[in-house]
């Protein structure tokens, strides 16, 4: 089987690493691959309750790696979708429960049964993040358009490609359009210029993703959000589809509209900095 | 625009271009280790070496690291001082960049009604 063994990671926390794993998952599961999400933030686990899961864990990846259960007895299945998995993490232990070794030999474990292992990392750079990278064919690396978290991502590129991985690609995650537009938040382009890596989504800021976590359900189910819609783009991405990178390009607001119509037209338009 | 203009602060930046400008040129020193003392060291040597060949206007040399296209780049922005021509022009065949490769100096030359 091809399967492919994903990480998403971002150095910094906070900018959407278990959401963005719980969302891809969902979107490829939707898109009928089998998939796992695997939680590999030992101590700190949250995408249990990102999935809306958290109730059902009986063992988890450190049992497993353990030898104190078997590796199907830990996944927990989603029941919303056929193709869906969790291997949750476990949260009364810490992170050098397990190390590089077992972590990979999970992976290929993990590669027998699904066409899809999205591994969701913790923040920082020390060994929780070498395991959560060691088994990945490719990583996903999650940033927002700020400083901080753009410099952690650049130091986490320079991490991976010292590991051997082939070149990380970015999820640039929280963009604030009407910001951009007035010049008060790095544009795409900015931070691409900046990381010199490829982009495999944009996703904008959206109520919706905490209004999902709150109910145990990614915001890919929720058709009006825009960043569902930008994560199930990300996702196709991910397959190799063809999807224009458009997630920010707004309809244009009714004041602009109105705008147009009584003839003053691009006026308002030209003021953005760059789309 | 470059990080040269960002450091003579020759344009007001918004928010946005600034952070941008401002990551570009602490990645570098992230990456590699160069802290002050030894950007300086760069900049005196580099004069030393540049000097030997050309009038330079030392005092306002800008020597800067910054990150453009995945690569980390040292900028020289080295100002050539405006001053006559002062070799001879003893044999025919020669032109400045000749005389520069026997251990003379470019002069570049200016009209100047100084010595009118």
């Amino acid at each position: 089987m091809d399967s492919r063994v994903l990480t998403i990671t971002s150095g910094k926390g906070g900018v959407g690493k278990t959401t963005t794993t719980a969302n891809l998952g969902t979107a490829l599961a939707m898109q009928s691959k089998k998939v796992v999400v695997v939680d590999s933030d030992i101590g700190l686990r949250n995408l249990d309750a990102v999935l809306g899961l958290e109730n059902r864990i009986v063992y988890d990846l450190v049992d497993v790696v353990e030898g104190q259960c078997r590796l199907r007895q830990a996944l927990i299945k989603d029941k919303r979708l056929p193709d869906l998995y969790l291997l949750p993490a476990a949260q009364t232990r810490d992170k050098n429960a397990i190390n590089s070794v077992q972590m990979e030999q999970l992976c290929q474990q993990l590669r027998h049964e699904f066409d899809f292992v999205l591994i969701d990392s913790p923040a920082g750079i020390e060994q929780g993040f070498r395991n959560a990278i060691v088994g990945a064919d490719e990583i996903i690396i999650v940033t927002n358009p700020e400083m901080a978290s753009v410099r952690d991502a650049d130091r986490i590129i320079g991490l991976v490609e010292a590991a051997g991985k082939p070149e990380p690609r970015l999820i640039l995650n929280r963009l604030r359009p009407e910001m951009i537009r007035r010049g008060d938040m790095m544009d795409v382009a900015d931070v691409l210029e900046v990381l010199g890596i490829d982009l495999v989504g944009i996703v904008p800021e959206d109520e919706l993703i905490i209004v999902g976590t709150n109910k145990g359900e990614p915001v890919v189910y929720e058709k009006r959000s825009k960043a569902g819609r930008a994560f199930i783009n990300a996702a196709h991405r991910i397959l190799g589809d063809e999807v224009p990178l458009d997630e920010v390009e707004e309809a244009p607001s009714l004041v602009e509209r109105l705008r147009r119509l009584m003839g003053f037209g691009p006026a308002l338009a030209e003021k953005r900095v760059r789309s | 625009m470059g990080v040269l203009g960002f450091m003579n602060g020759r344009k007001k930046l918004t928010p946005g271009e600034l952070a941008k400008e401002r990551l570009k040129v602490v990645l570098v020193h992230d990456r590699i280790k160069i802290n002050p003392e030894l950007l300086e060291l760069i900049r005196g040597d580099l004069l030393a070496v540049v000097s030997r060949r050309l009038e330079i206007d030392e005092q306002n040399v800008e020597i800067t690291l910054a990150r453009e296209d995945r690569w980390d780049r040292l900028h020289a922005d080295v100002p050539i001082k405006r001053q006559k021509v002062a070799f001879e022009w003893d044999p025919p065949a020669y032109t400045p960049a000749a005389n520069a490769l026997l251990g003379s100096k470019i002069r570049v030359e200016i009209e100047s009604d100084n010595e009118a």
